[in-house]
């Protein structure tokens, strides 16, 4: 089992270096790998004094394409595929439940809301370079966590299940509302509904710099936590007599999920499957030990879309599909092929 | 001794429902307790209560004469280690993953298991006999297993305190013992304190040493078997009658609850108030072992009024007789029959309108009573003598019984093939 978790992280590394050499190599411009090395590596390193300068002079539009266009939106979809993977896996540990996913508590159908009132509402403010639709998208996806969060709470505790009932009801009566913006979103209806396939069309530097550090906490706080959800895996009351203060966890998980699922949908719009596929498949490799699963579903989920974003953007060029369709088009069938392969997939079954 | 657990005054409530009702009581560290009571009586919700799982509404729960309100999560594993009843686990982690789950109070955060905490698993793991399962995935194992994987995750907390929730109820009975043999291993090698809700009461008193019995969420008694375990104790918290009485090979207490059937109305027995108005016929069997017994319990469910006729106190037809309040005439073990027992022997054969003589085996000892019965058939009492032919075989007395039987067939007495016979035969008239 050992080797064949070192194994299966040396894959996903590789997979992940080469859907970043595509994404960045490919569109209407090819660039190579060594430009794409010296641009990336070789400079960064060269500027500060661990590597010679670069041979040949790299050509300004090539350096331009690399550095505003592709770079970012390349580095937007690994922190957004990574964050909404790791999500999928800290709720699906969370509620012990293989069909949860990020949006499962009703994150995104709040953000979601947001991003629409802001669209349909037509208020243009911006606030420390942001536009109103990241900003509303980003403030409805917490507010709603918070909503969900005190509306499963009896006294000091939150069962699980109350809390995944909760999020499930608040989810659909918020995209109620989201329909009904929609249904009267006039000239907007096409933006509206453009934005809730998903898309990372919108990448700049900013939001990189931006969703770079909320992913980073989210990480960092569901992380921490990996010896506790597998605890959790074993049932709340097992893991309170293991001496995990489950309350406490279950608030810094929600919290540390929701944080990366808002940020990554105020940034790119709702992407689905990523977050629900990606720990399945790297349970069934390697098990469900989160120390394990967090990290590399993490790298999986980055590869991924970094791959999904570059088909979606290259399919059927000039013209950009969202990359939602791409993610669920591809990857529900490839998803139903496991479960109907590996039996493994199955082991939530039995649940009490 | 310290005081490792003390309970005090718990009271414990669901919305319009008290669970538990002001309970009190304290465990000694190294003890070995029984936790009884019907379903319903309070012992799961105690249990989760010592676990501060469920808050009381009011009292308190001790732990090393801390209130358990006031520790840590961790603190209370690190004392404290539960076996829960359901141990299903559906994850495909290995049997070492789920042991070493067990060190998670001694972790830090970013603490990662050292050298000595895998020996401790491993430790754990040969105590309960899983160490050679270490690989294996525990969602694939049995249930026998499982639990014992469980209770070395709980060793591997070092615990002070082993609780189990009801550890034998989906067991087969090999593993039963084998669980709580392992349980009283920890309890005497590492002196841990382990308390466990148990159904099975002769489970129970086989190895436990004192016994807490709950009713209706209060504690009704405590202390050793014969203490706790008592036929009034059993008819209040199970609300059942039962027979106690001492195991034949470990002579610890027994519990033995007769089917409903036997628990219901019965035959009034000879001579009472109520058997002058019963149109049932008044029958005395000739007592001695299983076979009497089972003419008697046909016999009983066919609604006939019963009386048993000399045995000893030790003879489980004695035991069927008071156990069913009929009337018995007592012998003394080893001798002959004595003048009283005679006549109260003869005052029943006068009483009944039909004497039985099961197939019984007859020896010098109580070739006598076949001698009074020959005596009644012959002043005109129907006596119905149960498998004549085999009466041969039953004499120990140099065939003196067998002529006495012959001589009872001559008198008039109906021979019958079996039980079932003798039913015939009883219902015909």
């Amino acid at each position: 089992m050992h080797r064949r978790k070192t194994i299966f992280l040396m894959i996903i590394i590789m997979a992940l270096a080469l859907s970043f050499l595509l994404g960045v190599g490919s569109g209407a411009v090819a660039i190579g790998w060594r430009d794409i090395a010296a641009l990336v590596l070789l400079e960064p390193l060269a500027r500060l004094g661990l590597a010679p300068g670069p041979e040949a002079e790299i050509p300004a539009v090539t350096r331009s394409i690399v550095m505003q266009l592709r770079l970012p939106r390349v580095l937007l979809a690994s922190a957004v595929g990574a964050s909404l993977a790791v999500a999928g896996a800290a709720f699906q540990g969370l509620f012990r439940n293989p069909m949860a996913d990020p949006f499962v508590v009703g994150v995104s159908s709040g953000a979601a809301l947001g991003a629409v009132m802001a669209m349909v509402l037509g208020q243009t403010f911006s606030l420390l370079g942001f536009g109103t639709v990241p900003l509303f998208a980003f403030g409805g996806g917490v507010l709603t966590i918070f909503l969900v969060y005190n509306m499963a709470r009896i006294g000091k505790t939150v069962p699980v299940m109350t809390l995944l009932l909760a999020g499930i009801a608040v989810s659909a009566f918020l995209s109620a509302l989201v329909s009904l913006l929609t249904y009267f979103a006039g000239d907007e209806l096409h933006r509206v509904v453009f934005w809730m396939m998903g898309g990372l069309g919108g990448a700049t530097w900013l939001r990189v710099q931006v969703m770079v550090p909320y992913a980073a906490a989210g990480f960092i706080c569901i992380f921490m936590f990996a010896r506790e959800l597998n605890a959790m895996l074993m049932g709340e009351e097992t893991a309170r007599h293991l001496g995990v203060n489950t309350e406490w966890v279950k608030r810094v998980l929600l919290v540390g999920a929701s944080l990366l699922v808002a940020a990554s949908v105020s940034t790119s719009g709702i992407i689905g499957f990523v977050g629900l596929a990606v720990p399945h498949l790297v349970r069934l490799v390697a098990g469900p030990d989160h120390r394990y699963l967090l990290p590399a579903s993490a790298l999986l989920g980055a590869a991924l879309l970094i791959a999904a974003d570059t088909l979606a953007r290259t399919v059927i060029a000039p013209t950009e599909l969202p990359v939602g369709i791409i993610t669920a088009l591809v990857g529900a069938p490839l998803f139903i092929y496991l479960l109907r392969t590996h039996k493994r997939l199955r082991y939530f079954s039995n649940l009490e | 001794m310290r005081i490792n657990l003390k309970v005090q005054e718990l009271t414990l409530q669901y919305p319009a429902y008290t669970v538990l009702d002001g309970v009190e009581f304290s465990i000694e560290k190294g003890e070995m307790v029984a936790l009884l009571g019907a379903n319903g009586a309070g012992k799961s919700t105690l249990l989760r209560a010592l676990t501060r799982s469920l808050a009381p509404a009011r009292g308190a729960v001790l732990l090393d004469d801390c209130d358990l309100r006031k520790l840590t999560q961790k603190e209370i594993s690190r004392t404290m280690a539960v076996v829960p009843q359901n141990t299903g686990v559906d994850f495909d982690f290995t049997v070492e993953d789920v042991v070493l789950m067990g060190r998670f109070p001694y972790l830090g955060r970013f603490q990662k298991e050292s050298r000595t905490d895998r020996e401790i698993a491993r430790e754990a793991m040969e105590m309960t006999g899983v160490a050679d399962l270490a690989a294996r995935s525990a969602a694939t194992l049995s249930g026998g297993e499982r639990q014992r994987v469980i209770i070395a995750r709980a060793l591997c907390q070092q615990p002070e305190l082993l609780l189990l929730d009801e550890p034998t109820a989906n067991l087969d009975i090999s593993y039963q013992s084998t669980l709580l043999e392992l349980a009283v291993t920890l309890n005497r090698q590492k002196g841990i304190t382990v308390i466990a809700a148990i159904h099975d009461l002769n489970l129970a008193t086989q190895f436990f040493d004192r016994f807490l019995l709950l009713a209706q969420g209060r504690l009704l008694a405590a202390g050793s078997a014969e203490e706790v375990i008592t036929p009034e104790n059993i008819q209040l918290s199970y609300g059942v009658q039962a027979v106690v009485f001492r195991h034949p090979l470990h002579g610890r207490l027994q519990v033995s609850v007769p089917s409903r059937r036997e628990n219901g109305p019965r035959a009034p027995g000879p001579g009472s108030a109520a058997a002058a108005e019963c149109t049932l016929p008044a029958v005395h069997v000739i007592g001695g072992g299983a076979e009497s017994i089972q003419a008697l319990d046909a016999l009983r469910e066919a609604g006939a009024r019963l009386s048993v006729g000399p045995v000893t106190a030790q003879d489980s037809s004695f035991q069927y007789a008071r156990f069913f309040h009929l009337p018995v005439v007592e012998i003394m073990p080893f001798s002959p029959i004595s003048e009283a027992a005679q006549h109260e022997h003869l005052a029943l054969l006068q009483q009944a309108d039909l004497v039985v003589v099961p197939p019984i085996a007859f020896g010098p000892g109580n070739l006598v009573n076949l001698e009074s019965v020959l005596q009644a058939a012959r002043q005109g009492k129907k006596v119905i003598v149960m498998e004549p032919e085999s009466a041969p075989d039953r004499d120990y007395t140099g065939g003196k019984a067998q002529a006495a039987v012959q001589e009872l067939l001559a008198a008039g007495a109906e021979g019958v093939p079996d039980t079932a016979g003798l039913i015939q035969r009883l219902t015909k008239k």
